[in-house]
């Protein structure tokens, strides 16, 4: 029993809306059988079959949204055998507990702290450097990226059932993440450079310096636990009060 | 001038009037969804970086008719939310929306100024609507409540028989987090928008210190950036590419970039 691939089109098509209700309880667990349904009607012509099999896709799921893909594809692989009777109805089941918490730790480790604020920080100079084309052409190489990722892994999913833990392993993709890390931190760095600079053709050199200062004490602070928005806050009062201490000083 | 024409002349304000008006709606209605559909795409479907400041705050500039405006608050917010992710359960702030009430307050303010987006009109606007990134995120817990319900009237749905309607409640959790953002986007840019030109008119002086503190929050949003990493090499690799990055550009024949 196969699924035909325009339903797994469709499927993974639904996948981009696995978060659409997220919730504490049972978390993506709306989301993925909202995904993998017309998967499940292919496979099951009969409605109490189908039920059941619907119901245990609406128990508990959560991973990340991009490496989940991976997991509907496996989903699928294992109820196309749960169909012909190759496989005891548990197994999908079982197959997504064993696989969401290792894909969401690569999902999160990889795109959401390392690849996404890598190219967030990388627009952003470019921004200051070039303007908007910067945007634009970092929003397309990032989801070029994304998306042959997210397909890729659908289609392993797929086509490989447990076999695509080795799959993933092989893109070696925490070494990668801490590069784009330490690349991401350089990129802001350069941003703060220019952004100091600018300040001092605007506003003189004594705003540079207070600038310079306010990025090491909010570095500081941050390191000691200070809480994002009031560190914020603070920065622009010490920029304003000092321009206006220096302008009191200065003035007549 | 003769009455007829001052009459005349009298409609033809008003209809400017009228005009500037619509066209304040129009602008207000286009911000709510441009707002609405980051929130959307931020969580419930695709999260394709659309809806990160660095996309969305240049995005907000460009429907209000002020591309550049968008773009001068876009960098710092997207530095200073980097580390915004959702990662599990955890909640971040929703740096969708205060990216959007942000640039969107500090467009209109400077439409109304009819400066545009200066430093110091930045920096009001920054301060006046970042608080809706926290807004935001207590109103992320309401959806997820709302959700909670939604799938388990898809679990009763799909008891009955009917799996279409079952699973397609999945959709549904779409419409508030839009709806929360499409409200309060706007809402926080009418604050600036009536804020920051009233403030800056009655208090001229204030424009060259606010625009340092807005420099000083540029550089401290990178450093936060730097900090949200959390990798072992990220402060050294920060520290170093500013500081080389100050000699590159004092040393540069063309100045500063």
């Amino acid at each position: 029993m196969r699924v035909p691939p325009r339903t797994l089109v469709r499927v993974f098509w639904r996948c981009l809306f696995l978060q659409a209700a997220w919730n504490r309880r049972g978390m993506q667990n709306l989301g993925f059988a909202y995904a993998i349904d017309p998967a499940l009607r292919a496979l099951y012509p009969e409605p109490e079959r189908r039920k059941e099999a619907l119901r245990r896709h609406l128990g508990f799921f959560n991973c990340h949204p991009y490496t989940a893909a991976a997991i509907v594809g496996g989903a699928i692989y294992h109820e196309e055998r749960v169909a012909s009777g190759e496989e005891p109805g548990r197994a999908p089941q079982a197959y997504k507990a064993t696989l969401q918490g290792p894909l969401a730790a690569v999902g999160d480790g990889f795109f959401w702290t390392a690849l996404r604020p890598f190219f967030g920080a990388l627009a952003v100079l470019g921004t200051l450097l070039v303007g908007w084309p910067a945007i634009v052409t970092a929003l397309v190489v990032y989801n070029a990226i994304h998306l042959a990722l997210r397909i890729r892994l659908f289609r392993e999913g797929y086509l490989l059932g447990d076999a695509i833990v080795g799959e993933v392993a092989s893109l070696s993709l925490p070494s990668l993440a801490a590069l784009l890390r330490v690349g991401a931190a350089a990129l802001a760095g350069f941003s703060a450079a220019i952004g100091v600079s600018r300040g001092s053709v605007r506003s003189g050199g004594a705003t540079a310096a207070v600038a310079l200062v306010a990025a090491v004490l909010g570095y500081a602070a941050l390191s000691r636990g200070a809480r994002l928005l009031p560190a914020a806050y603070a920065a622009i009062a010490l920029g304003a009060g000092a321009a206006l201490a220096a302008a009191r000083l200065g003035g007549p | 001038m003769p009455p007829w024409e001052l009459r005349k002349s009298s409609a033809a304000t008003k209809r400017r009037a009228s005009g500037r008006l619509r066209g304040e709606i129009v602008d207000y209605l286009l911000l709510g969804v441009v707002a609405g559909l980051a929130a959307v795409e931020r969580k419930g479907f695709l999260q394709a970086m659309l809806s990160r400041p660095i996309a969305l705050a240049p995005a907000v500039g460009l429907v209000l008719g002020d591309l550049a405006g968008g773009l001068a608050v876009a960098p710092p917010l997207e530095l200073l939310w980097l580390g915004a992710v959702n990662l599990g359960a955890a909640v971040p702030v929703h740096e969708a929306l205060g990216a959007a009430a942000v640039a969107g307050g500090a467009v209109l303010a400077g439409k109304a100024l009819g400066t545009g987006v200066t430093p110091a009109v930045a920096a009001l606007a920054f301060a006046l609507c970042a608080p809706f990134a926290l807004a935001g995120r207590k109103a992320d817990r309401l959806v997820e409540l709302q959700n909670e319900r939604l799938a388990a009237r898809a679990g009763l749905l799909l008891e009955r028989g009917d799996f279409r309607a079952a699973v397609r409640e999945n959709l549904y959790g779409l419409a508030m987090p839009f709806a929360i953002s499409a409200v309060l986007a706007p809402l926080g840019a009418a604050l600036a928008a009536a804020a920051v030109p009233a403030l800056l008119r009655r208090l001229p002086g204030a424009e060259a210190p606010l625009a340092a503190g807005w420099f000083a929050f540029a550089a401290f949003a990178a450093a936060s950036a730097a900090r949200a990493i959390r990798a072992a090499g990220a402060p050294v690799a920060f520290f170093a590419a500013l500081a080389a990055g100050m000699v590159a550009i004092l040393l540069a024949p063309g100045g500063v970039p």
